[in-house]
């Protein structure tokens, strides 16, 4: 008690020096292990005392494609990813509109119902699909690794599209209405402008969710089915670093990609309830 | 019969809009765990029969308490010392500091890249030819060996809050950043050192905001997976012990996974009712009573 | 021991290329009330936070108590400070909230709560002290944050805006409260607002600020009757301005041509025949007589362009000599009609002339 008394105070004292080192060090923290993953990738006869891989290759790339066949994983997973996102926005969609515009008891209820599974940790229930779908068969299917995968983004595609609907104006309708459009072009050229927006940002959710989904994957996967996240877990248990690592920079690099695209747009702390695949 | 359908048309409606939501559900969530509740208690590999044998076999075992407690001690651990890392950071990152823009991307970078890839990259930075290993052995003096970080139940905490300290940070500084300036000018003007503006004001009033963030962090830390998967070596929490049961002996035994699951399961809940309940409690002294009640 | 509590020397501090304090010097006196008074942007508030120690100055000090305080923290100042939005503790109850700087300054349980208890008594809040601030209403919690400022008797009583977030009669009630425990207790107050009416209602001396600088600084009655500069003037009041240029000047009175009217008013300091000056008057300063009463000194014909009824008074919009405008306040016993011919009283003593624009 009395450590973590003299701990916080000296910061608190200390101010800006003890600051920036802390954040400095945080950020080198957080930063390096990228980069030896990145260097890792591309470096070659990395060994001894070297801080430096002595030599760039782009050797394991081509052994992580050749060997790790990450053309057709890429493709599984790509395909795994398109339907989870389809399902899940169809679910977002209604349910997002149910709960978003419509009146009816036990709404709460329902909700808390349909976000239960963001409490529980994904293995307890990914272990009951699993065993549920070796015996439909799903096992190993892209609908049935794709479906699993719903399991996870379809609560994120409600709670997105439900406050996408419910921040859409009933007045714009009835403005809309009065202009003498009628339901199929008010839909078209009112509704969905407005609600785009919601519908993008709960598919990138999804879609992020699904491609980096690795519990509910490596429960439902198959030879047939391998995603990038099995891929590169599979790798690490065949001890070859270097492909691991030029694997790990092709699976996170659209990570990056989408991080820079909501680091724009959103703020951090709504990503904080949203944005884990593990 | 269009009467009935007049008056609990709009009901069936949104029935209808919720039905797929709810077969998604029922499908994807409430019937495995129905399963994984009823395979718990059957006796290994039949279809038929009770028994208590998966859960009494795995409570019983040294080893599955072990599991437990480590689980535990792993969740709590990087809980606190991400609230020990996220107080001072957030108090740092609310002065606008220069450049606190990219220390604010900074701390996202874990929350959206998978812990897998966290994992590994922490492996590579932490091994015996690590530039962590490199740094120590170059510039401390009497280290000419790499230091065990990797596999080590340390290490593991470590990476844990790695991972997931940046909930409780990022909530910690909206938390902080909600508050009101001049209650901490009010303090010092009546006499309180920094210190003591920190201890009597605002530590007392971003406790709910810590607490609920936290609750974040322990979530992640006690249901993570892939993290201990390929980085915990010989320390094995529930998840990757239940992983194992199904992975390692033919046939998978899918009874025991089941039982450690529904342990597991019904931990979280308990602890998180517990903690939300403390939080809320803390929220309630925070909020100065909200309301009438608040008469001590 | 001198007699000045607060001194402000030459401070000056920017922000940019903004000069929020521009050498402001001033010095308040053991046991004063001053007002700090100036629209918002003026620097009042950075000159407070020069006090309190939040705002470091870039250049000059700032003294309490004889004591220069320039470098001190703002905890060692031994200041008691109101807040505009009151700032009072959410966490804590109101006798917490009251007792919070005793707390820090490590009295007694005992002692604490009787202090605690004798401020709640000065502020008519017996009876709070397990209430939580939320729980008051607006007023009653500016009681407790002027208790809590209170409480440990400091050197000096800072209130920023105090009033400024409660309604308008409160405002006219808490107006008074303040003023009369400042009063009873003989406390140096300084006294942030951009509300002439409460700079008047309560100093012992008003400092206007205009852009960083002290425009004037007097008693009410001083700044009220005798602005030294149009801003002062614009600022405190309703007010006529003429433009004219001294024709003569006679001991204590000189004459000012107003186009080719002559008005008569006393005379200025270091003011000669020729120099312009703007003649300043209150708008209820003026009398209006009727077409026949005997003329005299300032005495001019005038029109009637436009009324207005505000109940207790008539704002009339006059026009006199050549299309000068007047503004003028009555009492709404003489009613006149636009149009209607009247003759209007300059009265001498209440024009004010000025040197500066």
């Amino acid at each position: 008690m009395r450590l973590l008394r003299a701990y916080l105070r000296g910061l608190w004292d200390g101010k800006l020096l003890l600051g920036y080192t802390l954040l400095a060090s945080l950020s080198l923290l957080i930063l390096a292990p990228f980069l030896m993953i990145a260097l890792r990738s591309v470096g070659k006869g990395w060994f001894g005392r070297l801080w430096l891989p002595p030599e760039l290759t782009l050797e394991w790339y081509r052994w992580a494609v050749e060997v790790g066949n990450i053309p057709e994983v890429m493709k599984n997973t790509l395909i795994i990813g398109v339907i989870a996102v389809a399902v899940s926005t169809v679910i977002g969609i209604f349910a997002g509109w149910a709960f978003g515009r419509r009146q009816m008891p036990g709404k709460e209820v329902l909700m808390a119902l349909i976000l239960l599974p963001r409490m529980i940790p994904p293995i307890t229930y990914a272990l009951g699909v699993a065993k549920i779908f070796y015996t439909l068969d799903l096992v190993d299917t892209y609908l049935g690794v794709a479906l699993a995968h719903v399991s996870v983004c379809a609560p994120y595609a409600i709670l997105v599209l439900s406050a996408t609907f419910e921040g859409l104006d009933e007045r714009v309708l009835e403005a809309a209405g009065v202009c003498g459009a009628n339901t199929l072009k008010r839909f078209f050229y009112v509704v969905l402008p407005l609600i785009m927006p919601g519908i993008l940002a709960s598919m990138i959710f999804s879609f992020t969710h699904s491609y980096n989904e690795f519990t509910l994957t490596l429960l439902t996967y198959g030879p047939h089915t391998v995603t990038l996240p099995i891929r590169t877990y599979l790798a690490v248990g065949d001890g070859y670093w270097e492909i691991t690592s030029a694997m790990a920079v092709i699976m996170v690099l659209p990570s990056l990609a989408i991080l820079a695209m909501i680091q724009r747009r959103a703020e951090p702390e709504k990503l904080v309830g949203g944005f884990k695949g593990v | 019969m269009t009467r009935f359908w007049r008056a609990h048309s709009s009901n069936l409606t949104t029935l209808l809009l919720l039905f797929p939501a709810l077969a998604g559900f029922f499908g994807l969530f409430f019937y495995p765990m129905l399963l994984t509740l009823i395979l718990s208690f059957r006796p290994e590999g039949q279809t038929a029969g009770w028994t208590l044998q998966n859960y009494t076999r795995f409570l019983r075992d040294p080893d599955g308490q072990w599991v437990i407690l480590l689980t535990f001690l792993l969740a709590l651990g990087s809980t606190a010392l991400s609230v020990l890392l996220s107080v001072p950071l957030a108090l740092i990152l609310r002065e606008k500091v220069r450049g606190h823009r990219f220390y604010r991307l900074m701390i996202l970078v874990p929350l959206v890249i998978p812990g897998l890839i966290g994992a590994l990259g922490l492996l590579l930075f932490f091994g015996t030819r690590g530039w962590f290993n490199l740094f120590l052995m170059q510039f401390i003096p009497f280290i000419r060996r790499p230091v065990a970080v990797n596999y080590t139940i340390h290490g593991l905490m470590f990476f844990y809050v790695w991972l997931y300290f940046p909930y409780t940070c990022v909530t910690t500084l909206s938390a902080l950043e909600s508050l009101d300036r001049s209650l901490e000018e009010a303090g010092e003007v009546s006499g309180a050192n920094r210190w003591q503006v920190l201890r009597h004001i605002v530590l007392p009033l971003i406790t709910p905001g810590i607490l609920a963030g936290s609750v974040l962090t322990f979530m992640a830390a006690f249901g993570a997976f892939s993290v201990p998967l390929i980085a915990g070596g010989n320390y094995r929490p529930l998840a990757v012990e239940i992983y194992k049961q199904i992975a390692v002996p033919i046939p998978a035994r899918w009874s025991a996974a089941s039982a450690i699951a529904v342990v597991m399961g019904a931990l979280q809940v308990v602890f998180l009712a517990l903690y939300m309940r403390l939080v809320r409690r803390a929220g309630g002294a925070a909020a100065g009573g909200a309301g009438a009640g608040g008469v001590r | 021991m001198t007699d000045a509590m607060i001194e402000f020397r030459d401070v000056t501090k920017r922000y940019g290329p903004l000069l929020a304090n521009d050498h402001l010097s001033l010095t308040i006196r053991r046991g004063e009330l001053m007002t700090l008074l100036g629209p918002s942007g003026c620097g009042k508030t950075t000159a407070l936070r020069c006090l309190t120690g939040y705002v470091r100055p870039d250049e000059g000090r700032v003294f309490i108590d004889g004591a220069d305080v320039t470098d001190l923290p703002t905890h060692q100042r031994e200041l008691g400070m109101v807040f505009q939005n009151f700032a009072l503790f959410p966490h804590m109850t109101v006798q917490d909230n009251v007792g919070f700087p005793l707390m820090i300054r490590n009295l007694s349980r005992a002692e604490r709560d009787a202090r605690v208890a004798q401020a709640l008594r000065l502020v008519r809040l017996e009876g709070y002290a397990a209430h939580y601030p939320r729980q008051l209403s607006g007023g009653q919690q500016q009681r407790v944050g002027l208790a809590r400022a209170l409480v440990y008797r400091p050197k000096v009583l800072l209130l920023d805006e105090p009033l400024s977030n409660l309604d308008a009669k409160l405002r006219e009630e808490m107006r008074f409260e303040i003023k009369e425990v400042v009063t009873r207790l003989g406390i140096t107050a300084l006294y942030v607002t951009h509300d002439q009416g409460e700079a008047l209602a309560l100093s012992d001396r008003v400092a206007i600020m205009n852009r960083g600088r002290l425009e004037q600084v007097g008693t009410p009655e001083e700044i009220y009757e005798h602005p030294q500069s149009r801003f002062v003037a614009e600022f405190i009041g309703l007010s006529n301005f003429l433009e004219g240029s001294v024709l003569a000047v006679d001991g204590e009175t000189m004459r000012v041509g107003i186009g080719e009217l002559g008005v008569t008013v006393p005379a200025l300091p270091n003011v000669g025949a020729g120099q312009r000056v703007l003649l300043f008057l209150r708008p209820s300063e003026v009398e209006l007589l009727r077409p026949g009463d005997p003329g005299g000194t300032n005495v001019f014909e005038a029109r009637v362009e436009k009324t207005t009824y505000l109940g207790d008074t008539i704002d009339y919009r006059l026009v006199f000599g050549q299309d000068l405008p007047l503004r003028v306040q009555t009492d709404a016993q003489r009613r006149f009609a636009p149009g209607a011919e009247v003759r209007i009283r300059l009265p001498r003593i209440r024009c004010w002339a000025m040197t500066s624009g």
